[in-house]
């Protein structure tokens, strides 16, 4: 097919050539010569016109001159550098300091993109819709950025489907290219083949086709196709451009396209016209009227009031929880625990000496008031050294004639009382904590006993026989095999204390002479000597405790029993008894 | 860089497709997978110090149900058609693609016989294979009778 065509052309020009002769004859060569010889002169006259105009016409010079004066320039820097050096030398300083200028420029532009891209919620949104849509993020900003912009242009060869030329963006070597020629061939035949022919007896040509990313926009020629393979939404415009384009490319090629056998370097200089097909356009992104986002900021207002209300809250329950656990520092009071709900209801839980200040009333002279207050109260005796003379002064104001005094922490009584007086006396002040010969000196206290009746005298010895009972029935009881005195034992000891003191006032009075027999004894278990031992040291340690509280050694006598062979206590009777023997002075 | 379009013309399963993926890749892929329309491959290889870019079109087979269209033969530098020497047919079938082709381009075309490897199950004679003689270009007479003998 391509060979008949050349024919065709080769006969053509013959046969013009025999009409040239048939019509000039003999003067053909002369005529030929003379027109040669004026040639020169003729164009040189209307060259510069008829490129002006030319060019005004269709623009197709500046086509043809760009690929020529390309090569010139590129055969110059080749071979003649120093020549294109010393020219453009002037203007180098200045073209340099430009595109520095201009590249700086640049940077700073894409850097500030690429910021605002990457950082923000936009670029986040657009990262992830692009990961979304499987795109690449470039890719996606362009689809984003971009109305439309066209990616690649392809020129194909019409009837073997051949690639001449294809151009793209980025510059971006695009290795199948030539495939993706073939197969758009092999489609558009496809197309061209199984539907009907227009109206016209044109084949059937494919237009456009659409994927998700983007367009191809075909523009068939009768020997090339251009293609266009654009993202976004290519306007009319770009179909116009490939037209003109395919026109072009027909009239500066027309002899390649028929005579195309395969070599595609020809088509090299078709590289401008198609670049010229790249076209974008930018999407006009009007600033957004900038809503003022009411909710956000009425949301953002309430989490922040609620967060300062919540440390408010916070920091005053800890003022008022250090406030209250001041009330720790007021004798006879130990808090356990302080629970503040909603900042005005209460919940303590204390343990308080009932002669300590009540909580209402510390409360009151804090000024601290709650709506609510919850009082676990438990009481408990305190030995606090403040409390301890607020109790001696309660319990001493009941005895007009005694007047009390606090000396390094003991209490001194001083004064007259009866014996009945003293007892009560003696033994509310052991209820607080205020104990004979450890914070109390009863020393200075006289015990008055009215002697001038017979009454009296009677009521003396009821009271002295009273006594000598209540001694004897005191006991202590000790484990097995052991001597010790406990705690226990004092409390009872310190009772037998005062009212062998007592007694031996009273037997001054009543003219007797006293002593305190204090008898150990022991289980029968182990042996009977050291049972013996053991009762023995049991009344001497009893005798010790007693003359520590202030009794004196000649007025006791220790003796151990051993084992008492009684069939009923033989077992247990771990025992200290106390008798008191009395003898007229 | 000189392209040349080669088509690969046959009846269905011969081997098309496989050959193709063995020129290209130099794989063999056992499964078979019918060719839909046409598949576009590429290959460059060197003649004469010259570099040439083949572009492949494996055409799909054509059978009884689906008979040979020329429209992807166009502008073809070249088509090589495959025959199967386990089937008798294919050869037959070939002979029909070639006078078909022939109508619509005079680019020079090449027989291959396919799966070498299987022994071969056609039984021709040197008279059966002279009848197609007329038909056939030089390089296909040339395979034919090395075929044949």
């Amino acid at each position: 097919m391509q060979k008949s065509t050349s024919t065709e052309q080769v006969e053509s020009q013959q046969q013009l050539e025999q009409l040239r002769t048939l019509i000039l004859g003999e003067d053909h060569q002369l005529i030929t010569h003379t027109v040669k010889q004026q040639a020169r002169g003729v164009v040189s006259d209307v060259l510069t016109e008829a490129l002006h105009d030319r060019e005004k016409k269709d623009g197709s010079i500046n086509k043809v001159i760009q690929p020529l004066v390309e090569n010139a320039v590129e055969h110059s820097v080749n071979h003649h550098s120093d020549r294109l050096i010393s020219s453009l030398y002037p203007l180098m300083g200045s073209l340099i300091r430009k595109s520095v200028a201009a590249f700086l420029a640049d940077f700073m532009e894409k850097t500030n993109q690429l910021l605002e891209n990457s950082l923000t919620i936009k670029g986040l949104k657009w990262r992830f819709s692009a990961w979304r849509a499987g795109v690449s993020f470039s890719q996606y900003i362009a689809s984003q950025t971009f109305v439309y912009r066209v990616e690649h242009v392809f020129l194909i060869h019409h009837e073997t489907g051949l690639l001449l030329n294809s151009v793209s963006l980025d510059n971006h070597d695009n290795s199948n290219a030539d495939i993706i020629s073939s197969m758009l061939s092999a489609i558009n035949d496809f197309i061209g083949d199984s539907f009907s022919q227009s109206p016209e007896g044109m084949k059937q040509q494919l237009q456009t086709v659409t994927t998700d990313n983007f367009t191809l926009l075909l523009k068939p020629g009768p020997n090339a196709i251009i293609v266009a393979a654009v993202t976004g939404n290519p306007p009319q415009k770009v179909s116009e451009h490939l037209q003109i384009t395919i026109e072009a490319l027909h009239t500066l090629y027309a002899n390649e396209l028929i005579q195309f056998d395969g070599d595609n370097s020809t088509f090299d200089n078709a590289d401008s016209l198609l670049r010229d097909c790249l076209l974008a356009e930018e999407k006009n992104i009007h600033p957004k009227s900038k809503k003022t986002p009411w909710f956000a900021w009425v949301a953002v207002i309430a989490i922040l009031a609620f967060i300062a209300f919540r440390i408010s809250v916070w920091h005053s329950l800890e003022q008022l929880k250090l406030q209250l656990s001041e009330l720790e520092q007021q004798p006879g009071i130990i808090i356990q625990k302080i629970n503040i709900i909603n900042n005005d209801s209460v919940e303590i839980n204390i343990l308080r000496d009932p002669d300590a200040i009540t909580v209402d009333n510390w409360l009151a002279s804090k000024d601290l008031h709650f709506s609510q207050l919850i009082l676990n109260e438990r009481f408990y005796l305190s030995l606090d050294q403040k409390l301890l003379i607020i109790k001696a002064e309660k319990v001493v104001s009941q005895f007009p004639n005694v007047t009390s005094q606090w000396k390094n922490k003991v209490l001194t009584l001083s004064g007259t009382i009866t014996p009945t007086a003293f007892k009560q006396l003696s033994s509310q002040l052991s209820r607080v904590g205020i104990v004979n010969n450890k914070n109390l000196d009863l020393t200075p206290l006289n015990i008055e006993i009215s002697s001038n009746s017979n009454n009296s005298e009677q009521l003396n010895q009821k009271v002295f026989n009273g006594l000598i009972g209540k001694i004897s029935t005191i006991q202590l009881n000790f484990p097995i095999s052991s001597e010790e005195i406990t705690p226990e034992m004092h409390n009872s000891l310190n009772q037998l204390y005062q009212q062998f003191i007592f007694l031996n006032q009273l037997a001054d009075r009543l003219n007797v002479n006293i002593g305190l027999v204090i008898m150990g004894s022991s289980d029968n278990s182990g042996n009977i000597e050291t049972n013996n031992l053991l009762s023995l040291k049991r009344a001497e340690n009893t005798a010790s405790a007693l003359h520590a509280l202030g009794l004196p050694k000649e007025k006791m006598f220790p003796t151990g029993l051993g084992q008492i062979d009684i069939k009923e206590v033989k077992n247990t009777s771990r025992k200290v008894m106390f008798n008191v023997i009395y003898v007229s002075k | 860089m000189i392209q040349k379009k080669i088509c690969l013309l046959g009846a269905s399963s011969v081997g098309k497709t496989s050959l193709v993926k063995q020129f290209v890749e130099g794989i063999f892929n056992e499964k078979y997978l019918t060719t839909i329309g046409v598949k576009v491959d590429k290959k460059l290889v060197e003649v004469n110090d010259q570099s040439v870019q083949l572009m492949l079109w494996d055409i799909e087979g054509n059978d009884q149900y689906n008979v040979f269209q020329e429209r992807y033969l166009r502008g073809a530098a070249g088509y090589i058609i495959v025959v199967d020497h386990t089937r008798s047919s294919s050869l037959l079938e070939g002979i029909d693609i070639h006078t078909l082709a022939r109508q619509v381009t005079s680019a020079p075309a090449i027989l291959v016989i396919n799966k070498s490897d299987l022994p071969k199950q056609w039984h021709w004679q040197d008279y059966e294979l002279e009848q197609y003689k007329d038909i056939l270009i030089i390089n296909f007479q040339q395979v034919l009778k090395q075929v044949s003998k």
